[in-house]
């Protein structure tokens, strides 16, 4: 029974030490336009293979990552974006993938109030 | 306070009387104050850490158009209003934030972004505390709720220490939940605030609301609010389900264990347009897998299949909110020999099974009117029609019930000249027909009980909140009952906060719904007397304090309750041969205490350890014309909880881990040859402690999750669980002596697919 608690608290341990490896950080602009759209944005590019942190800036649309160059490369980051329904740079959104956001976070929506000044 | 008094519905019997004079106290203490001409003070946001002001803030009294704005130091002064004490703070991407304003004239606003409540509750702890309700409350939230995968709401108290999960007996599978020392039937079971599991619902009710269904549970400790009615002796549970204007539009569960279980659950939520919205949750489960793992010739767990479902609209408007729907429920249960088929039961083979069908219909409908401009006002009426139908037996023996419900509850609620002083007020009625019958014994009831209840809010800045309600019910068998309660919060200081509640219960049994679990037996069934209601009185007090060692961050709470009986069923089962049933001749009450520590040593990760003492006792020895102060049977004096959780970010990965030690207790005496003659010094048998070891590992994909468990990983199993397996149909057969887990451990993995609008 103590060993089961004691490799189980071990392997949090481990998890949590994994979590120091070298990172690398990319930042890119998006047609973000609501919190809905950073709450989704966030969520899904934070659970991709590689992407440790996933953070939208909505004053400037700015997407800051953090990943492992060694499970993913910026490429597949921007890909993630696009398929969202969203801009990356310079890549143009998924025509289909934006179609199916709903429409105040489509880029046509006009700015709105949840969004900050 | 003089509209207050004369408003007031009814007065309390005697012991209300106090309630009255408190009441009374406290106005004369607020009326004196002096009051300044108008409110001024600072706007803050927070920015790395620290206070800045904020520019530019709307500041208005709720319900007027009396308003200011903040200047670039972010400072304000308003003049008072006498339409509302509320004043509001909003600015766009800022959520608002609202204060009481009492006599004090300088207030402090922080604003926080809508950005940072979505991280309070996306990555916010499993388990919190309501620090606003002056009844010690604490919410099991969704995320709680996917540390246990499986599989309806007697597993969703796991985690918690307050609540904990009984185990009826060796054959149906039905299991109990228990709080304070008693069983769950003292317990008030609400589903959004409606009286969900009662009467002959109590025995499997809890297997009739999916996990996957659930939003979140809130679990009072104590006397609850009179606004449900009279019902709650040890607290009440408001279990809220998914809604049909959820985000997830999808979601569809399935589930499979090693004992060959399998579960699906779909829930889609539609919004048809701006106003209406549909939703629909479903359930289908089923075990076909014979399992004796014992070896003892009974199924560890009985065969069953359960179909559930239920269809709601909503609508949301301005000035009104609607919904209703519609519940329905097929459960088919047989469990017994390992021999044993329905279709040859009544053959005259001596085979011993057991069975049960349930079917279950139930409409309900909500509405509110809202008062956009006055949103301290509110008029509610909740409609529920529901219509149990029960058919099983155990061996030879029939049992058969029904029960045909209607429940009405209309509520208001307002304020007296502002917000700090609030109230609740409004009529209920409900009717219960029951027809239950067992061998060749009916058992008819009719209760039609309209009543009306009071409730009174005093709310001094969430410092000090004081709730006094009581309620008046005209029974149509048991006459007139008052049900007054009080409850009381007093924050100490900022972090600490002291509750107390006191409050009284009634409730009318129904003794074999609520101990079918000793029906799998060959005891005789003997009614001693008629047996009356159940009246108890609950006073408890508890004090809660949340804390920081450096990054560390926690909580501590600490509580005491006191259930005392005026009267209550006793089911005896100390005699191998019979089940007593009678009413409470002497003394009876459960003292509860509870110390549990939460604490959060770095982000996302938590522990949790709790431990809790009970001491319950009842008198005993009717049958024999003793009175003997006994310990409850089943119930154990200690218990140990201990969980652990882990998230990745965005909960990539999840890891929990729970161990519960459960101690000693007593149990019916088991010797072969004992001849049960008398209460006093009698011989007793206790029950071993045992832990019980659970596990979860979940990973989670954009559209996906996947989640891997084991339950009583430890593979503790009760030896014997059944007397005289061998001989069901003998004199010392007994299914019903079971006080821990019949099977063995339990592995599962599942899978959850949810689409997200």
């Amino acid at each position: 029974m103590k060993a089961t608690i004691f490799s189980i608290l071990f392997a949090f341990a481990l998890t949590m030490g994994a979590a120091q490896a070298q990172d690398k950080e990319v930042k890119i602009k998006t047609s973000a336009i609501c919190e809905m759209c950073k709450e989704r944005l966030e969520r899904n590019l934070g659970l991709s293979k590689g992407v440790k942190e996933a953070e939208l800036n909505l004053d400037n649309k700015v997407m800051t990552v953090k990943y492992n160059p060694k499970k993913t490369d910026v490429a597949s980051i921007k890909e993630m974006i696009v398929k969202t329904g969203y801009d990356a740079d310079g890549v143009v959104a998924d025509q289909k993938a934006h179609d199916k956001l709903p429409k105040c976070c489509q880029k046509s929506a006009k700015p709105h109030s949840d969004m900050k000044h | 306070m003089k509209i207050l008094y004369k408003n007031a519905p009814f007065r309390g019997p005697l012991p209300v009387q106090p309630i009255w004079l408190l009441f009374l106290t406290f106005f004369v203490l607020t009326g004196s104050s002096v009051i300044a001409q108008r409110v001024s003070g600072v706007v803050y946001e927070i920015s790395d850490g620290k206070k800045v002001p904020l520019t530019g803030a709307n500041l208005y009294w709720a319900g007027t158009t009396l308003g200011v704005s903040a200047d670039t130091s972010g400072s304000f002064s308003i003049p008072r209003s006498t339409q509302s004490n509320k004043l509001v703070a909003s600015f766009v991407g800022y959520l608002n934030d609202t204060l009481a304003i009492g006599a004090e004239s300088e207030v402090e606003f922080v604003l926080r972004t809508e950005q940072s409540l979505n991280e309070v509750v996306i990555r916010g702890n499993s388990t919190t505390l309501d620090r606003m309700s002056p009844i010690q409350t604490e919410i099991i939230t969704t995320r709680a709720l996917a540390k246990a995968a499986c599989c309806n709401l007697s597993e969703s108290f796991e985690t918690n220490a307050s609540v904990s999960v009984s185990y009826a007996d060796a054959v149906t599978g039905s299991k109990q939940i228990q709080m304070l020392g008693l069983n769950g039937t003292y317990i008030q079971t609400n589903v959004e605030n409606i009286p969900t599991i009662r009467g002959l619902g109590t025995t499997f009710g809890l297997n009739f609301v999916p996990g996957t269904w659930i939003q979140s549970i809130d679990v009072g400790k104590g006397a609850g609010s009179v606004v449900n009615g009279y019902e709650s002796m040890t607290g009440q549970i408001n279990v809220e389900l998914q809604k049909p204007d959820s985000r997830e539009k999808l979601y569809f569960n399935t589930y499979v264990n090693n004992f060959g279980r399998a579960e699906f659950n779909l829930n889609l939520a539609h919004q048809l347009n701006d106003k209406w919205s549909a939703g629909l949750l479903t359930h289908a489960s089923t075990l076909r897998n014979r399992v004796d793992n014992n070896g003892d010739g009974f199924l560890d767990l009985p065969l069953y299949t359960q179909f559930n479902g239920v269809q709601r609209w909503k609508y949301q408007g301005e000035g009104m909110m609607a919904q209703f729907g519609v519940k329905v429920l097929h459960e088919d249960r047989t469990g017994g020999q390992t021999n044993f088929r329905p279709e040859v039961r009544n053959n005259g083979t001596p085979v011993y099974g057991f069975g049960a069908k349930i079917n279950r219909v139930e409409v309900f409908s909500k509405t509110a009117k809202l008062f956009p401009n006055q949103p301290y006002k509110g008029l509610g009426l909740i409609l529920n029609a529901s219509l149990h139908d029960q058919q099983s037996y155990f061996g030879y023996t029939p049992y058969n019930g029904k029960q045909k419900t209607l429940y009405g509850n209309l509520i208001y609620q307002s304020i007296i000249g502002n917000t700090n002083h609030a109230f609740k007020t409004g009529l209920s009625y409900l009717l219960d027909d029951y027809n239950e019958r067992y061998k060749d014994t009916t058992l008819l009831r009719t209760e039609s009980v309209p009543g009306a209840f009071f409730e009174y809010t005093y709310n001094n800045l969430d410092k000090f909140t004081l709730v006094a309600g009581n309620r008046v019910d005209f029974h149509n068998l048991y006459g007139t009952q008052f049900t007054p309660r009080l409850h009381m919060k007093y924050q100490l200081d900022r972090n600490t906060a002291l509750r107390l509640s006191a409050g009284r219960g009634f409730r009318v049994s129904n003794p074999l719904a609520e101990y079918f679990g000793n029906l799998v037996s060959s005891r005789t069934v003997v009614f001693r007397e008629q047996i009356r209601p159940e009246v108890s009185w609950n006073y408890g007090a508890s004090l809660t304090r949340e804390f920081n060692i450096g990054d560390m961050s926690g909580t501590w709470i600490l509580d005491y309750y006191r259930t005392n009986f005026q009267n209550q069923l006793i089911a005896d089962a100390e005699h191998p041969g019979f089940l007593y049933f009678y009413n409470l001749q002497d003394k009876a009450f459960a003292n509860s205490f509870q110390a549990e520590v939460n604490l959060v040593p770095v982000e996302r990760l938590e522990f949790k350890l709790a431990y809790r003492l009970f001491d319950v006792k009842q008198t005993m020895g009717e049958p024999y014309g003793e009175s003997v102060l006994l310990p409850r049977m089943m119930v154990n004096r200690d218990r140990v909880l201990f969980n652990a959780g882990y998230a990745l970010p965005y909960d990539k990965w999840k890891f929990d881990f729970t161990v519960q030690w459960n101690g000693k207790r007593r149990i019916p005496n088991l010797d072969p040859g004992y001849d049960h003659t008398s209460y006093m010094n009698m011989p007793t048998d206790i029950a071993p402690a045992f832990f019980n070891l659970n596990a979860q590992i979940t990973r989670t994909f954009p559209k996906w999750d996947v989640y891997l468990g084991g339950e009583n990983l430890g593979n503790y199993r009760q030896s014997n669980p059944i007397i005289g397996a061998n001989d069901p149909f003998g004199q010392r057969f007994d299914a019903g002596i079971v006080w821990a887990p019949v099977v063995g451990r339990m592995i599962y993995a599942g899978l959850r697919y949810k689409i997200i609008r």
